[in-house]
């Protein structure tokens, strides 16, 4: 009785604007991140202009800050209280009540910064997709006179819609199940609801359906994915894979396209890379130590060892449903996806009795301690629960470029699997294998929930420490786990960038 | 990097093989506690072994090890969840003279599962000349009208807000609550976000006259790198409200013994150790926590900002209360 009273309670209350909030963060996040992704991806794919060899790099760096970093560093200036709030507010010689004040800390705010972090979702893959597909395609389109404007509206953009949904899908998953960034700011979501209902109302019950429900919204938009990806017209011919001859912006254009890369960079990046940085002159003497040495280590070998891993098992995942051609394979490729929606410490208590039920039963004979709960492999465990969706979503994209033609030609010459493998899918999925590697590395070492539920004892990493000192107060000494985040970040977001360039 | 590494594997196959450890899972994270840690090990060359996470989740992870957890200690910053593992029975009763004579009797359980280590208290912050401190003296006034538009607390998800709002149920019924809390939200300046600083910090700097927060925080803005925080506290001060019918409202930061606990002398005697007169003054000067212990002062800082009187409700109804607390904040619209 007392949990569908809970339930009611609910349905009376919040659950209305646990639904609207998450819908609307969901709406926004789509929009901004398909709107920066496939622009900057659009424009130093097909164009030269000033700097754009940078920005080749460049725009990928955002997704080197994790989000709840970026929250406390926009709200430490931009917030009412915030430095550079305060500045223009002397300078105004005026009152916060007296002007009109665009709040960070809101949703909209949210909803921004979210954007700014996960739009290199949409730029990756529209790139990648670009760069392989649209080199013929656009040629053809030329032979028919067709503008640079129509060609985009015409021809890039619907080709592309694939490559935008799935970063977009991945970028609103993302969004969706935060937790830090909307408990901040004040937003209430599924996700702070169920936190909410599990922790202060003590019903684990009522938390589970809020988190099924959810869970309901995001495989619904799976499926959608899934659908339009299978609608679309152009399917790739196979043969072409010559790069795009770039056009050289001049003038006009070319400042546009310059002052079009640059402000995503810039409010992404840079301005709180350079907060950061000042944060770190001041404080790095005091956090560097030896145990910030042995963190930092644990941080790099979780994440190297994880993104292992995980980029094999969806290998062999998307392999399964590509070789077995059958649904069941294929649905539960499209459910292991969903564990990229559901919150980090969701999925750790998951494990957490998954695990006991597993060192209780199974283990026992073995051992008279556990050997999986409270290890390496449970934290291990649960990053491939959160983040096998994206390595499957980076070999799906990969293998759709690999006509079918293939498959059935090494069948016809009675090529053996393995052979086929070797011979024509890993040549042609290297790609694709590297840059789910290092977006799953980066993903690991930012991930903070899972991992402090998960984690074995005296077992730190980077994004751990930086929320402990947050949450004493010691922003400015955060920065440094941060800034050590972000330079790991950034040295595999060079790599990734370069392999890209090999295309 | 190779020496660091040897080192660390060093380290590791020592622990393995130490015979004499402590597993303390803890939601404390303050720098203050790993000192400690440390001047433990120091002094019984008892190795401690820590995880750190929030209270809810090592509660969960000792309830599903089960039998075989290896916790020995679970160390809470809220007597919430302090009540909340004794109720789930994952805690033991301990006998030790040395808690049982000097941590007074309201600050450990009846049972002797779990004692508190250190005090925080919910506090109203003002600005210097606002003349808030002639017209605030009780939670209860929070609810006016007189404060419209004044207020700013954060979100209700926190846990120090439902420990206050638990409080407030305890002296009036949750009729009373309810409409308190819709009083309060009345009042608000902005809605709830932010933590306890920024609250603060907002009244520093003029929007809303009357910040809510837990003491320790504005010590720690006191002395913080960051100037934004170290500029706003000197803009306020602090003023400790009442219960009508009580006195200021507390929360406790403290542990207790895991049920199956497999070092259960040396979980002891670290529990001990954090009620001593060196571990208390370091929570005081280093956390500006107010400790438990008779005759441990606290920090000088912390003594500047008045004396207050500890409300007479009993830390176990805080906890019971919980969740009717949370849906009071629900119905008032308190985010």
């Amino acid at each position: 009785m007392g949990n569908s009273e809970n339930w009611e309670h609910l349905k009376e209350t919040l659950l209305f604007e646990y639904i609207f909030n998450s819908l609307y963060i969901m709406i926004g996040v789509a929009i901004l991140t398909s709107i920066i992704g496939f622009t900057t991806a659009y424009l130093t794919s097909l164009y030269t202009f000033s700097f754009s060899r940078f920005f080749h790099y460049a725009l990928i760096l955002p997704f080197a800050i994790p989000t709840y970093i970026m929250a406390f560093i926009y709200g430490g200036m931009f917030d009412i209280t915030g430095t550079v709030t305060t500045f223009i507010l002397d300078i105004l010689d005026m009152n916060i009540n007296e002007v009109v004040f665009f709040d960070i800390m809101s949703i909209e705010g949210a909803i921004i910064i979210m954007s700014l972090v996960l739009y290199p979702y949409v730029y990756l893959i529209c790139k990648t997709y670009l760069s392989f597909e649209s080199a013929s395609v656009i040629e053809a389109s030329k032979t028919f006179n067709l503008s640079s404007w129509k060609i985009l509206r015409k021809v890039i953009l619907p080709i592309s819609r694939p490559a935008i949904v799935a970063g977009v899908t991945l970028a609103v998953m993302e969004a969706v199940s935060d937790f830090g960034v909307m408990d901040y700011f004040g937003v209430s979501t599924f996700v702070t609801g169920i936190f909410r209902t599990w922790l202060g109302m003590g019903s684990i019950e009522d938390a589970s359906k809020l988190a099924s429900i959810l869970m309901t919204f995001l495989f619904i938009l799976i499926v959608l994915e899934k659908i339009q990806r299978r609608n679309k017209v152009y399917k790739s011919s196979g043969k072409d894979f010559r790069p795009i001859e770039k056009i050289k912006l001049k003038g006009f254009q070319n400042i546009l396209a310059t002052a079009t890369c640059f402000i995503p960079f810039f409010l992404g990046f840079l301005l709180p890379f350079i907060q950061l940085c000042f944060w770190f002159i001041q404080s790095y003497d005091d956090i560097i130590d030896e145990d910030f040495m042995t963190l930092l280590y644990q941080t790099i070998s979780l994440g190297f060892g994880s993104a292992l891993l995980i980029t094999s098992l969806a290998f062999l995942f998307v392999y399964n449903v590509r070789i077995n051609k059958d649904s069941s394979s294929s649905v539960l490729t499209q459910i292991v996806k969903l564990g990229y929606s559901v919150p980090g410490a969701v999925v750790a208590v998951g494990i957490l009795s998954f695990f006991s039920i597993l060192d209780t039963y199974v283990v026992d004979f073995i051992s008279s301690t556990f050997i999986l709960s409270g290890t390496i492999i449970a934290i291990i465990f649960g990053y491939c629960v959160r983040f096998l969706a994206i390595a499957i979503n980076n070999f799906e994209a990969g293998f759709s470029r690999i006509p079918t033609s293939y498959d059935d030609a090494a069948f016809i010459f009675k090529i053996g699997d393995i052979k086929t493998f070797l011979k024509i899918y890993l040549p042609l999925l290297k790609n694709s294998a590297f840059a789910a590697f290092i977006v799953i590395f980066i993903e690991v070492i930012k991930e903070l929930p899972l991992t402090m539920i998960l984690r074995p004892f005296n077992y730190d990493t980077l994004a751990v420490r930086a929320l402990e000192l947050t949450q004493q107060g010691q922003v400015i000494e955060s920065s440094v786990p941060s800034m050590f985040i972000i330079l790991i970040g950034m040295i595999s977001v060079i790599l990734l960038a370069k392999n890209m360039n090999k295309v | 990097m190779i020496r660091k590494l040897a080192l660390s594997a060093l380290v590791i196959t020592s622990s393995l093989f130490a015979s004499s450890e402590v597993n303390v899972y803890s939601h404390r994270h303050y720098d203050t506690d790993k000192k400690l840690f440390k001047m433990f090990e120091e002094k019984t060359g008892i190795k401690v072994n820590v995880v750190k996470a929030k209270a809810s989740a090592l509660i969960k992870r000792i309830e599903s090890e089960g039998k075989k957890s290896p916790a020995d200690v679970l160390i809470t910053v809220d007597a919430g969840r302090l009540y909340q593992a004794k109720e789930k029975d994952i805690l033991q009763s301990i006998n030790s003279e040395y808690l049982n004579t000097n941590i007074p009797a309201n600050f450990r359980d009846t049972d002797n599962k779990w004692f508190a280590l250190t005090k925080r208290s919910r506090v109203a912050v003002y600005k210097i000349g606002s003349g808030i401190e002639s017209k605030l003296s009780t939670y209860e006034d929070l609810a006016k009208p007189k404060f419209k538009g004044q207020i700013m607390v954060r979100s209700s998800n926190n846990i120090y807000n439902q420990s206050l709002m638990a409080a407030m149920i305890a002296h009036h019924g949750k009729e009373y609550a309810l409409n308190w809390a819709k009083g309060v939200v009345a009042n608000m300046a902005k809605a709830p976000k932010g933590n306890d600083r920024y609250q603060v910090k907002a009244v520093a700097n003029g929007i809303g006259q009357i910040a809510i927060a837990n003491t320790y925080y504005i010590g720690k803005m006191v002395n913080n790198k960051d100037a934004s925080q170290r500029e706003a506290v000197k803009k306020i001060k602090i003023l400790f409200p009442k219960f009508e019918n009580g006195g200021t409202h507390i929360n406790v930061s403290g542990a207790g013994v895991a049920k199956y606990s497999p070092n259960k002398e040396n979980a002891i005697k670290f529990i001990e150790f954090m009620a001593s007169k060196e571990a208390q003054k370091l929570f005081a000067e280093g956390n500006y926590e107010y400790p438990v212990l008779k005759g441990v002062k606290s920090s000088e800082l912390v003594s500047s900002w008045g004396k207050f009187k500890d409300d007479n409700i009993s830390i176990n109804t805080l906890g019971q209360n919980n969740k009717a607390a949370v849906i009071i904040f629900d119905k008032a619209g308190w985010k």
